[in-house]
């Protein structure tokens, strides 16, 4: 009787038909992970109504000569199914002998115990041999089938695949549910269009040229890590790499490059889980049709070209972000270690000072002010465009600006040329923090106009390596017009050491009622402690001092800071008149403090460089001065000690005159007469 | 006042040993230094106030340094103003050299640091010189490195060549009456024991202030403070100096040491001010800290600002810090 065979794609079917009429059921085997194939071979051939006998119409004689059953089919059978044999669930430990079958096509061992594949050499015409769960160890014994088209080796203990190199005409490969670790010695497949390795151990793909008529290619549950070669598969439609262990999408990059492949799964792979998977991979691989075998609808495709481009955007910025930074930590590098160079420098020029003999002076040129040299070009925008959360940032070799927020750090004695820069209101107003690190505190000095002007709401100051020495030098702060916080890190200003430098600066900077000095409280008894420590200095300097002196210390501070203004670049008449009233409120607010200020060295030397000539003069004009009333007084001590003499000799002219009256008045007549 | 040793001296000599050039000189660079200023004011002005404030010890104020050691009334002056505005801090705390610096700085803005050094030197004896120094000790110091400072420096040539065993006394003509002259050999013992004799020592510097055109401490003086050594080193020496009352006396510009915390009229200064800054004060005043809330120690304890609610009354002194010997 015929039954149906039915051959659904996707499923691989044993079918086998019993003729017998209590066995009238179809059985159906399924083997799950065997691949699909429309394969022609097979399809043809189970459209001709299979059937095979299970069992009876086959004996299996054991031959007392050798330990191979051999096998005997009945002649009816024999012409019946000339070309195919199935010996399934046969108990069969090793392959029989197949006597007088020479033009076999399809043999099927499924479903035994077979160790070796032996004893078939001789069916050389052989198609397909179907060994399907049995226990071979090793591929073997199938050098002499040329013909072979279909073997299926699934569910064996295959540890490695060799001993196919006269397969050149395989057209299917099933391997599934082995134990092989490693893709090899299948380059010569050239016909081969389905390989299926599923369920084994391999850890990754490659190797896999040379098999040019490959379509489908099934690794699911493998532990694949990475794949390549795969674009060296021109014919490649179908790849099934579920459940395996691949985690990011560059260890799949060559999948990118194949243009043929159209579905292809990832379900059960670390990548899956991940938030970037789906569109990633359909932003990579345009040409897919089929992802985790759901197709991909035109809407997909656009959200994840969409996506794509925000991850790109995204990692894109980071790069920027993390490049800037570098740049930040190098350049901060850079001026840290000039400011070091500079140190020294100026620490040996000290020391050169002090042992300087009169007959060997030293160059004083020796510090080359290398750090002000540099003039590269800015890189970088900075204004009001940037949104709170990015950095603005200015980097350039020698010095660093840099804006965070509320936070304007300065690198560098370089960076304090861009207090010049046209800062956008909203940017300069949101400053209340400034911080100065490698730079000299007497440059500083120099440009606190010019932060008071631009930055009027920076109220936080803070200092590191500016090499404070100096207790005086916190007089120069006392310009600006508010400072609620000063920071002074102990590295580089060495003044901190002194126990009473926060004292001196809350005396001194009483007026801006600080809060907070290097993060700790000020409170009440501090400021009196300060008080009582400096108090006297204050009052000694502003009644005891006489008056002209007064004016021109106060007259002088005035002075130099519109000096450091009209310096500065962009100077505009208002802002001085605005210097002029503001100097003039402070001094009203604590007079007997103003006098206490502070001159860069350099501007003090320069100071008495000036005075030089005057005194040189003063001292020539007081000599001369001197000379002069020296003389007098000589001249006078002269006349003092001459006097009486000269007198009596006066009186005793005249009177010696006068004795003979008629003779004197001829004698004046005489003169008088003479006049004329 | 019109001595006949005074008319003796010729003009220059007279006006050069009272330093009125000097004056003179100075006064009229302030004026053109300060020409716009002072010309409102009238010159006459100027001049009065100028000679007040140097009578008065004020000239020397935020002066540069070539200018407070020109003269020694300006050095004095100096001592003192040094002494008055900052007794109050040394009222409390040992101050390191650096430290004592940085307040002479604040006085005079080129002050050398060598002078504070050998002062420093002078109260630690040579040694670390990173010690602590209480305001008395370094103050009296200071006084005598400063003011007798090329005196000081002619002492130190002398010692050491006793030191190396050169008798100074063989090398020049000795014109001083008193004392003997008694040759030595070379004292090659000398640099076994530590210093030189005393009384040797003591001769060559009488030597030195006969013949010494800077001032130098009164002969006697020395004498005394030498009579009860017989050898001593150079710090010593200076060191004893420095404690002389008489000397410091002689000198006239620092009180006594007991004294030395004792001012009157500063401190009632002091305590108005100190009312005054209260009172200035925000409202932020209210708050029970600690004071040396800053979180460093003050060296030397002192609680005595805890009692200080209501300021008027002027604290007493003697309830603070002894000054060391």
């Amino acid at each position: 009787m015929d039954c149906q065979a039915e051959v659904n794609c996707g499923l691989h079917l044993v079918i086998q038909t019993s003729s017998l009429p209590e066995k009238n059921k179809v059985e159906f085997k399924l083997n799950k992970d065997t691949s699909s194939f429309p394969g022609r071979l097979l399809q043809h051939d189970l459209e001709r109504n299979y059937s095979s006998r299970q069992g009876d119409h086959i004996n299996l004689v054991s031959s007392s000569l050798s330990s191979f059953p051999i096998l005997q089919r009945s002649s009816e059978e024999k012409i019946l199914y000339s070309d195919r044999l199935s010996l399934e669930r046969q108990k069969l430990t090793v392959c029989p002998i197949i006597n007088g079958e020479d033009h076999l096509r399809l043999l099927n061992f499924q479903h035994n115990f077979i160790t070796r594949i032996q004893n078939i050499s001789n069916l050389q015409k052989l198609i397909s041999l179907d060994l399907y769960d049995n226990q071979i160890e090793e591929i073997s014994g199938l050098s002499t089938l040329r013909c072979l088209r279909v073997l299926l080796l699934g569910k064996n203990r295959i540890k490695k695949i060799s001993n196919l190199e006269n397969l050149k005409s395989l057209d299917v490969l099933d391997l599934h549910g082995n134990q092989i670790t490693k893709i090899e010695n299948i380059n010569h497949l050239c016909e081969l269009r389905v390989l299926n390795l599923a369920r084994n151990f391999l850890s990754h793909v490659d190797n896999l040229n040379g098999l040019d008529s490959l379509t489908e290619l099934n690794l699911r549950h493998n532990q694949i890590t990475f794949v390549r070669d795969v674009d060296n598969l021109p014919c490649l439609q179908h790849l099934f790499l579920s459940f395996n262990n691949i985690s990011s999408f560059d260890s799949v990059s060559c999948l990118a490059d194949s243009s043929s492949l159209s579905d292809i799964t990832f379900d059960g792979n670390p990548i899956a889980q991940e938030s970037w998977y789906k569109h990633t991979v359909l932003q990579n691989m345009m040409q897919l049709r089929q992802l985790d075998m759901k197709r991909i609808t035109e809407e997909e495709r656009r959200m994840a070209s969409v996506l794509a481009k925000k991850e790109e955007e995204k990692k894109r910025e980071s790069h920027k972000q993390s490049l800037l930074k570098e740049k930040k930590r190098l350049t901060i590098n850079n001026v840290a270690r000039q400011w070091d160079l500079q140190q020294q420098r100026v620490a040996n020029i000290a020391t050169n000072e002090d042992r300087k003999d009169s007959d060997s002076p030293q160059d004083p040129c020796q510090i080359d002010g290398s750090t002000l040299s540099a003039f590269p070009e800015e890189t970088g925008p900075l204004d009001s465009g940037l949104n709170n959360a990015l950095q603005g940032l200015s980097v350039i070799d020698t010095y660093l600006v840099e804006v965070d927020g509320d936070t304007l750090s300065l690198y560098g004695s370089g960076a304090l040329e861009s207090l010049d820069r046209n800062w956008s209101v909203q940017t300069a107003g949101m400053i209340t923090t400034v911080s100065f690190t490698f730079i000299e505190f007497d440059e500083i000095v120099q440009v606190l106009p010019k932060l008071k002007i631009k930055f009027p709401n920076s109220l936080h100051l803070k200092f590191k390596e500016t090499n404070l020495v100096m207790l005086q030098q916190f007089n120069a702060l006392a310009q600006l017009r508010r400072i609620d916080q000063l920071t002074i890190d102990p590295q580089g200003n060495p003044v901190v050491n002194f126990t009473l430098w926060k004292y001196y600066v809350l005396f001194r900077l009483s007026h801006f009622s600080m809060q907070k000095i290097n993060g700790t409280e000020v409170t009440q008894n501090d400021m009196i402690m300060a008080e009582r420590l400096f108090g006297i200095l204050a009052h000694v300097a502003s009644s005891e001092l006489p008056q002209y002196r007064l004016i021109s210390i106060l007259g002088d501070a005035r002075k130099k800071q519109f000096q450091y203004l009209l310096e500065s670049k962009g100077k505009k008449p208002g802002i001085i008149n605005e210097e002029n009233n503001d100097s003039k409120r402070l001094v009203g607010e604590n007079t007997n403090r103003a006098t206490l200020n502070y001159t860069t060295r350099d501007f003090y030397n320069e100071k008495l460089e000036e005075i030089k000539e005057k005194k040189k003069f003063c001292k020539t004009y007081i000599e001369d001065l001197v000379k002069e009333a020296t003389e007098i007084n000589m001249k006078n001590e002269a006349l003092q000690k001459l006097w009486p003499q000269m007198f009596i000799e006066l009186v005793r002219d005249a009177v010696i005159e006068i004795r003979n009256k008629n003779s004197y008045m001829k004698l004046c007549l005489q003169q008088i007469t003479d006049q004329k | 006042m019109l001595s006949p040793e005074r008319l003796a001296l010729p003009d220059y000599e007279y006006l050069a040993q009272r330093h009125v050039l000097t004056y003179m000189e100075d006064a009229v660079c302030q004026l053109l230094e300060n020409r716009e200023d002072i010309s409102q004011y009238g010159i006459a002005r100027f001049f009065t106030e100028y000679f007040n404030s140097v009578c008065q010890g004020t000239h020397i104020l935020f002066r540069e340094f070539s200018f407070v050691q020109a003269t020694p009334h300006n050095r004095v002056s100096f001592l003192r103003a040094f002494w008055r505005c900052f007794r109050t801090v040394g009222n409390g705390d040992l101050l390191t050299m650096k430290e004592y610096h940085c307040l002479l700085q604040l006085l005079c803005p080129d002050f050398p640091l060598e002078l504070t050094q050998k002062a420093a030197r002078i109260v630690l004896m040579d040694d670390a010189m990173d010690c602590l120094m209480s305001f008395s000790d370094f103050l009296f110091a200071f006084q005598i490195q400063f003011y007798y400072s090329e005196f000081l420096d002619s002492v130190a040539a002398i010692y050491e060549d006793l030191l190396s065993g050169k008798n100074p006394n063989t090398v020049i003509v000795p014109t001083s009456s008193s004392g003997q002259h008694r040759q030595r050999p070379a004292l090659g013992e000398a640099g076994m024991l530590e210093g030189v004799e005393a009384s040797l020592f003591y001769q060559c510097l009488e030597n030195l202030c006969d013949r010494h055109k800077y001032s130098c401490p009164p002969p006697a003086l020395v004498k005394e403070a030498l009579s009860n050594v017989q050898r001593l080193t150079f710090y010593g020496f200076l060191m004893a100096l420095s404690k002389h009352h008489g000397i410091n006396q002689a000198l006239g510009a620092l009180p006594d040491k007991g004294d030395l915390m004792h001012d009157p009229a500063m401190d009632e200064e002091l305590e108005r001010l100190v009312v005054r800054s209260k009172l200035h004060r925000t409202s932020r005043q209210h708050r029970a800290k600690e004071p040396g809330a800053f979180g460093f120690q003050r060296r030397e304890k002192q609680e005595a600002l805890e009692r200080v609610s209501s300021a008027s009354v002027p604290m007493p002194y003697h309830y603070r810090w002894e000054p060391r010997e």
